[in-house]
């Protein structure tokens, strides 16, 4: 290892990225925005993903017979559910049973006692699936049997969730777009006015025969410091934020929410975030020297 | 070491800079290029390190086939020779010591042979007192001396001077020709385009004259003027 190269090297990024203390600064900033952004949305989609599954797993399938039904045809039923890999565990609720459980959730807003003189509710199966994906397709298999009215998991909230859900996603990567865009030419500028500031060396780097990559390297490292640097302070933009929320969200007797938001994969977001960060300056200042390099 | 055949260089706006030159220089030579400014003698030697690439013509240097070289090969060519010019071209904020390793060091150089280089070329053109100086603290001679010891830090065979001694006194102008002159006797090979008629008549070396982008003249020990004798240089 040859230190008297590296610090050579090391004094000559030094240099740079001081020289232009005050673009750097603005580079940085606008990393630091871009990545906050972009952190933001994926712990949030994260957390959501997570809430979401947690709700799908909660999901279950509500088998409302025919009132006119005949007990063979509950009995057909019974059977083709128990027999279904794909079911992780059913209940038979007769309607009696059903009138209760409605009785308890309705208690204080309606008396049903009152309300009504006898039981509307059909007999139903509820059918737990084990994976959240296969609920439409056990649902409508159930459907087709004779004696079922009805098999109903809350398909148009499920769907509008998700619609919602694309909706939002493809503004979010819009915006992150725009942002990656904006912070990629800043760097690309700044890497640009340092190369302009240099460029008196750099023709004298041709001239004694350094080769392109040579000239590039310091300049590739300004960059990628610039987006390191912004990235390190999002993320801690990001944790503080974290932690605030977290705190905020303890508050609120909503469990699953509080779970998947304390429960998304924060160092691997790091790593994402960081990866991306080094990325945008890296890639900017190659394009900035590169321009410059060709003439 | 240098070989061109019927080169020519067109600049875009149809500006015929060199125009169909044949010109052989041997290993060890010393070479004057003179002529009038725009006679084509900077553009001649911006072709020899591939700064342009002639629009006609073959250019030999080194073995090297310099108007088809690659631009991934053009380092390559570079380190085996030294460019020197009129307004010296060194960094301000660095010292005379970090100038001349400097150009070791952008081509990945070892430190250990920055050490050794580095200190030799500063011995060879008399600056090993002033390595701790900045350019702005030097004379204009000085400045070129370390022009110099960066051009031969990398050892080259070859040696190109655009008017070395265009921005210097006389004084200073005769020592630095009289370096040139000895670094030539090391067997570098040394071309000087000039307009100094002083330099070229007191060197008496071989002499290639241009005008309009074409050589005229090409004498051994000739002097500036053609036909010019030894009375009238010394009258004159």
């Amino acid at each position: 290892m040859d230190w008297g190269k590296i610090k050579f090297f090391l004094g000559e990024v030094a240099r740079n990225f001081t020289r232009n203390a005050g673009m750097q600064i603005t580079a940085i900033g606008t990393v630091a925005v871009t990545i906050v952004l972009l952190g933001a949305f994926l712990y949030v989609r994260a957390a959501l993903a997570h809430a979401g599954s947690d709700m799908l797993n909660q999901i279950t399938i509500s088998v409302y017979m025919n009132p006119t039904a005949t007990q063979a045809q509950a009995d057909a039923v019974r059977t083709a559910i128990a027999k279904d890999a794909r079911v992780l565990d059913a209940a038979f609720v007769p309607k009696k049973a059903g009138l209760e459980e409605m009785r308890e959730r309705m208690k204080g807003q309606i008396d049903l006692s009152t309300a009504m003189t006898e039981n509307p509710l059909p007999d139903k199966f509820r059918v737990h699936v084990r994976a959240p994906e296969q609920v439409a397709a056990v649902a409508a298999s159930l459907q087709k049997l004779p004696g079922v009215q009805l098999a109903d998991y809350g398909q148009d909230v499920v769907q509008r969730m998700l619609s919602i859900g694309s909706i939002a996603r493809r503004v979010g990567i819009a915006v992150i777009a725009i942002f990656i865009l904006t912070a990629g030419i800043i760097i690309s500028n700044t890497i640009r006015l340092t190369v302009f500031a240099r460029r008196r060396e750099i023709s004298i780097m041709q001239l004694v025969g350094a080769t392109n990559m040579y000239i590039r390297a310091p300049f590739i490292c300004e960059g990628l410091l610039a987006g390191i640097l912004g990235t390190v302070i999002a993320i801690g933009v990001l944790a503080v934020g974290r932690a605030a929320l977290t705190h905020q969200l303890a508050a609120i007797p909503a469990g699953f929410v509080q779970t998947s938001f304390v429960q998304v994969d924060a160092a691997g977001l790091v790593l994402q975030l960081l990866a991306v960060g080094g990325a945008v300056g890296v890639i900017a200042s190659w394009i900035a020297v590169g321009r410059f390099l060709r003439t | 070491m240098i070989s061109l055949r019927g080169v020519s260089l067109v600049y875009p706006n149809g500006v015929r800079a060199i125009d169909g030159i044949d010109l052989e220089i041997a290993k060890g030579d010393f070479v004057f290029l003179v002529g009038h400014s725009g006679t084509g003698k900077s553009s001649l030697l911006r072709l020899l390190y591939r700064e342009m690439i002639p629009t006609g013509g073959q250019i030999t240097v080194d073995g090297i086939r310099v108007d088809r070289l690659r631009r991934g090969r053009i380092p390559a060519l570079r380190r085996h020779l030294g460019v020197v010019f009129q307004d010296f071209k060194l960094l301000t904020d660095k010292t005379v010591w970090e100038n001349v390793a400097f150009a070791l060091q952008v081509t990945g150089a070892h430190t250990k042979d920055v050490m050794r280089q580095v200190p030799r070329c500063l011995e060879m053109v008399g600056l090993s007192h002033k390595s701790r100086m900045y350019p702005g603290e030097l004379s204009g001679g000085e400045q070129q001396r370390t022009a110099i010891a960066r051009a031969l830090v990398n050892n080259p065979k070859l040696l190109l001077c655009d008017e070395p001694t265009g921005n210097l006194d006389p004084q200073n102008t005769t020592e630095i020709m009289e370096l040139l002159g000895r670094i030539n006797l090391k067997g570098t090979t040394v071309v000087v385009a000039t307009h100094n008629q002083a330099v070229v008549d007191r060197m008496r070396r071989r002499v290639v004259r241009m005008e309009n982008g074409r050589i005229t003249t090409d004498e051994e020990r000739g002097f500036y003027f053609l036909g010019l004798g030894q009375d009238q240089v010394l009258s004159g």
